[in-house]
């Protein structure tokens, strides 16, 4: 037990507060969010808000209820998750108490202050002892560092969370505004399938058909009214789908409208060099990497001494009462516990964290590897179906149409019947659907592009859509 | 010629090697002109500037090849070459033919003329010509390979023969024969009798025309060559009603008609207002004994027919094939009958779908001449025609003998429609109708079937009633 005198006690408990009060990490929501924002604005083109207070919370309804009153875009409909996405938000106190949890361990650990009452027949003895733990003092820049990189690891977590969100979102927009346009063409089939099974039921009724022509006619109308009632749930589930994803309740649901058309397809696709200019500088998972390997590597350094040892320093003052005597005398002292690594020199912990280390060096380096790999896939896929939907666009449904205005002159000049035109305007509609889904497939690997850009790749995946085939002939 | 030229360039473009088939000047030199016809108009008559004099005859749509008088011998150049052959206004085929149309122009000469015909081949294959009924030498009966080398592109050959028959005769290809007659590849060819003949009448007017069908599809232009049964364009000289001129004719004048038949199936052609009788073949005339009054003679494949009568009777005759369906222009043969269906209701629910779809048919096809909706380009309509009371709702094979006080001898000219007397036109009766005793007995039969129907067929008859709004 050392004993000093209190001046100097005083004087180094003073430093050592300013010590810990200067040098604490710490983060705070809104940093949080701003790094998101900071992070991922270009991609969200909004901003994302934790709402705290009943106040925050009813600017947010406002906000959504005013977007919730237009015909939706695929960018609004992003405001509206940022905005309106309770998932979001939950995501968003996630990450903060991530965040809050990294900032933990570069904060120093609270000092003990222990009281102690004896009595020994006449003597009363109260002990008072504030005990810090001097490694964490020591090593408190160290632990700094590597809270402040686990922050930023938690932030970028958070960021591409938040990434995903907004992708999926994107792509279930689309995929809800195409059900709706597939479904008005089904409708189209449908009524042009029941008007050539009406006109064959009323041919057969005057003598004009047989059976089987009446039925042959039939059958595609059964057939059009299956695939009506398919592109109807198509329609509700995918919708039900952006609806989950966007968090709205039932009023906003009811709400909710979507255009009637996907948008148009860009006059021209991304070219690679800019696609790849852009996603070299900032990519998510690479940084994500780094800053795991950072931490590691910092968090190695701390554990070389705090893997097998441990000092802790108390101030003690002990105070005696002799009430025989009526006399109090006062004890000061310090004393210093360290922690003797006799059986365990932290070889393993060291070993860990080595392995850690070595881990996230290797995590990083693949990391590094699959991202161009993984580039080049997804702009393969945004650049193919780009140059599908355009070809449907410029060559298959132009030739769609002009044999549609031919078949519509033939049947004036009596060279084909109602129903051959008839069976060839579904033909038609069956190229104009297979050309709308080229045009889905280009917005879903658009959006995959974008997250694929920012580094949080997804699945790109094409299917491929084929029109119908051009059938029926007439003439003499 | 812009219009030639332009197909020659589309013809070399389909294998047909146009430069390597040209005919140098200098090799034509030897040879009469070719003379070359690019309208589509009924020529007048050709009146013989040498030679034994004889009637000329009027090609309907067509003309009379000029020849050359070379030392006793006419000399005749035939240009076989792809051409644009105009079927009705509104339609252009592109057609082989000879001098610049199909079918080629009418040679005419005189029985015991020495005859001399080059011909000349433009077109992107061989070919050769047979002078069908004609007596001649083996070697000059134009049939490829058999009588004769086929004539290259390119090359011109020479015939030679003396026309020994007086009578109706035609000429067309013996080399690729079926495509070369698909693509419209014929002419006709007359030998006038040199002197006063027992079975030859003299006739004031003396028309010809070859029957030739093709499958065109309806915006196209080239025939399809190997259509067999299917043709949609039943013409006459390679035109369609109403692309076919009148045969108009003076009151009480000897007309004959002589026609050739090259399509693929028989054409019964009816003559309204007359009787006429059948006078000759391309087998040479018939004997009196032989002649009967007609007013419908069939004229098979490869046939040639002559028929005369007196055109006594005033007025527009019509004058066709009777087969119905060759009295119309491209048409759907696949078409169901949509006569009696009611249509209430169901345009809307197409229009949504096909915003031009009217309803059409459900009275009967009258509606397609009424209407005349934008049909395929370069198409005629399956029945059109506007005469004096409306649409004569025909195609194809479809003319009209018009008979005139007025006529003048010798002239041809159209002289519009006619006048009829007063009262000689059928009306609308507007006086009071008494029911019409119904027919209230089916037949009988000579037995029952073996198996009643189950239930009784009802048909019930659909009056007609007036047209609802569709």
């Amino acid at each position: 037990m050392m004993r000093l005198r209190a001046t100097h006690a005083k004087w180094a408990l003073s430093a050592l507060g300013l010590a810990v009060l200067t040098g604490c990490a710490s983060v705070s929501l809104d940093q949080n969010i701003n790094r998101v924002n900071v992070e991922a604005g270009s991609f969200t083109e909004g901003k994302l808000a934790l709402a705290r207070t009943q106040e925050e919370s009813d600017q947010r309804a406002q906000a959504a209820q005013a977007l919730l009153a237009q015909p939706l875009g695929q960018k609004e409909t992003v405001q509206l998750a940022l905005v309106n996405s309770p998932s979001l938000q939950a995501l968003l106190a996630q990450g903060w108490a991530e965040s809050a949890d990294a900032a933990q361990v570069g904060r120093i650990a609270n000092p003990i202050f222990s009281f102690e009452r004896m009595t020994a027949g006449t003597e009363l003895d109260l002990g008072r002892a504030l005990s810090f733990g001097l490694l964490d003092l020591l090593t408190l820049p160290t632990r700094y560092g590597v809270a402040t990189r686990r922050i930023e690891q938690s932030q970028l977590r958070l960021t591409g969370n938040v990434v995903d969100q907004v992708t999926g979102v994107r792509q279930a927009w689309v995929r809800a505004v195409a059900a709706q346009q597939e479904f008005q063409y089904a409708k189209q089939v449908y009524d042009s399938a029941e008007a050539g099974a009406e006109l064959a039921r009323r041919m057969q009724g005057v003598g004009n058909f047989n059976r089987i022509t009446r039925a042959r006619e039939q059958a595609f109308y059964a057939d059009a009214a299956t695939r009506l009632s398919t592109a109807q749930h198509q329609v509700t589930a995918s919708r039900e789908e952006l609806v989950r994803l966007l968090g709205l309740d039932e009023s906003q649901a009811q709400a909710l409208k979507l255009p009637e058309r996907l948008p148009d397809l860009p006059k021209q696709a991304l070219d690679p060099q800019a696609v790849g200019s852009l996603a070299t500088k900032a990519r998510l998972d690479i940084r994500l990497a780094q800053a795991a390997l950072d931490g590691a590597a910092k968090a190695q350094g701390l554990n070389m001494v705090t893997s097998f040892t441990d000092i802790e320093l108390t101030g003690r003052r002990n105070t005696t009462f002799d009430n025989a005597e009526g006399t109090r005398s006062t004890a000061r002292g310090w004393e210093v516990a360290v922690r003797l690594p006799i059986f365990d020199w932290g070889g393993m912990q060291r070993d860990a964290m080595n392995a850690r280390t070595l881990a996230a060096a290797n995590q990083l380096e693949a990391t590094a590897r699959a991202a161009g790999s993984s580039l080049r896939e997804s702009y393969s896929a945004y650049r193919t179906a780009y140059d599908v939907a355009r070809h449907y666009r410029d060559e298959v449904v132009p030739v769609r149409k002009v044999i549609a205005e031919e078949n519509q002159l033939r049947y004036n000049g009596m060279l084909i019947s109602a129903f051959e035109l008839l069976a060839d305007a579904r033909d038609q509609v069956g190229a104009v659907t297979a050309a709308l889904n080229a045009q889905q497939q280009f917005w879903l690997a658009d959006a995959a592009l974008q997250a694929s850009v920012i580094g949080r790749p997804t699945n790109t995946s094409l299917s491929v859509t084929s029109s119908a085939p051009s059938g029926g002939d007439a003439g003499h | 010629m812009t219009s030639r030229r332009d197909f020659f360039k589309f013809a070399g473009i389909a294998g047909g090697a146009v430069a390597a088939s040209a005919v140098s000047r200098v090799s034509m030199a030897a040879l009469p002109e070719p003379v070359i016809q690019s309208s589509p108009n009924t020529m007048a008559p050709l009146m013989p500037n040498s030679g034994r004099p004889y009637n000329p005859v009027v090609t309907l749509n067509g003309w009379t090849l000029p020849w050359r008088m070379n030392q006793g011998v006419k000399e005749f150049h035939l240009v076989a070459e792809p051409v644009v052959r105009e079927m009705a206004p509104g339609m252009k085929a592109h057609l082989w033919g000879y001098n610049g149309q199909s079918p080629g122009p009418t040679i005419e000469v005189v029985e015991g003329d020495r005859v001399r015909i080059f011909v000349t081949n433009k077109l992107p294959e061989h070919t050769s010509i047979h002078w069908h009924g004609q007596r001649l030498p083996n070697g000059m009966d134009g049939v490829t390979g058999l009588t004769q080398p086929a004539i290259p592109s390119g090359k011109t050959f020479v015939y030679e023969f003396v026309a020994r028959r007086p009578g109706t005769f035609m000429y067309h290809p013996h080399a690729d024969e079926m495509v070369q007659m698909a693509m419209g590849m014929m002419g006709f060819w007359v030998t006038h009798p040199k002197a006063k003949h027992p079975l030859i009448d003299e006739a004031q007017r003396d028309f010809c025309f070859l029957l030739s069908a093709y499958d065109i599809e309806p915006g196209a232009a080239t025939p399809k060559v190997a259509e067999m049964t299917d043709f949609n364009l039943w013409t006459w000289n390679s035109r369609v009603f109403p692309g076919i001129d009148s045969l108009n004719v003076r009151l009480n004048d000897k007309v004959r008609i002589r026609m050739g038949n090259l399509t693929m199936t028989n054409h019964p052609m009816h003559l309204h207002g007359h009787e006429f009788v059948v006078t000759g073949t391309d087998g040479g005339p018939t004997p009196k004994s032989a002649r009967w009054p007609e007013v419908t003679t069939d004229v098979a494949v490869g046939q040639m027919r002559q028929i005369e009568f007196v055109a006594d009777e005033e007025g527009d005759w019509a004058f066709h094939c009777h087969k119905s369906h060759h009295t119309m222009n491209a048409m759907g043969h696949d078409v169901p009958t949509m006569i009696g269906v009611d249509h209430s209701g169901l345009a809307k629910k197409v229009n949504k779908l096909i915003p031009d779809y009217m309803v059409m048919g459900e009275r009967g096809m009258s509606d397609m001449s009424e209407m005349e909706m934008p049909i395929p380009d370069n198409t005629i309509p399956m029945m059109t025609g506007q005469g004096p009371f409306g649409s004569v709702e025909m195609g194809g094979m479809f003319s009209v003998l018009k008979v005139r006080k007025e006529q003048k001898p010798g002239d041809y000219k159209d002289p519009g429609w006619f006048k009829h007397p007063a009262g000689t036109v059928a009306h609308e009766y507007t006086g009071p109708m008494a029911e019409p005793a119904r027919f209230s007995a089916e037949g009988g039969q000579s037995m029952p079937r073996v198996r009643k129907p189950a239930t009784p067929t009802e048909v019930k008859v659909r009056k007609p009633t007036s047209h609802g709004e569709h």
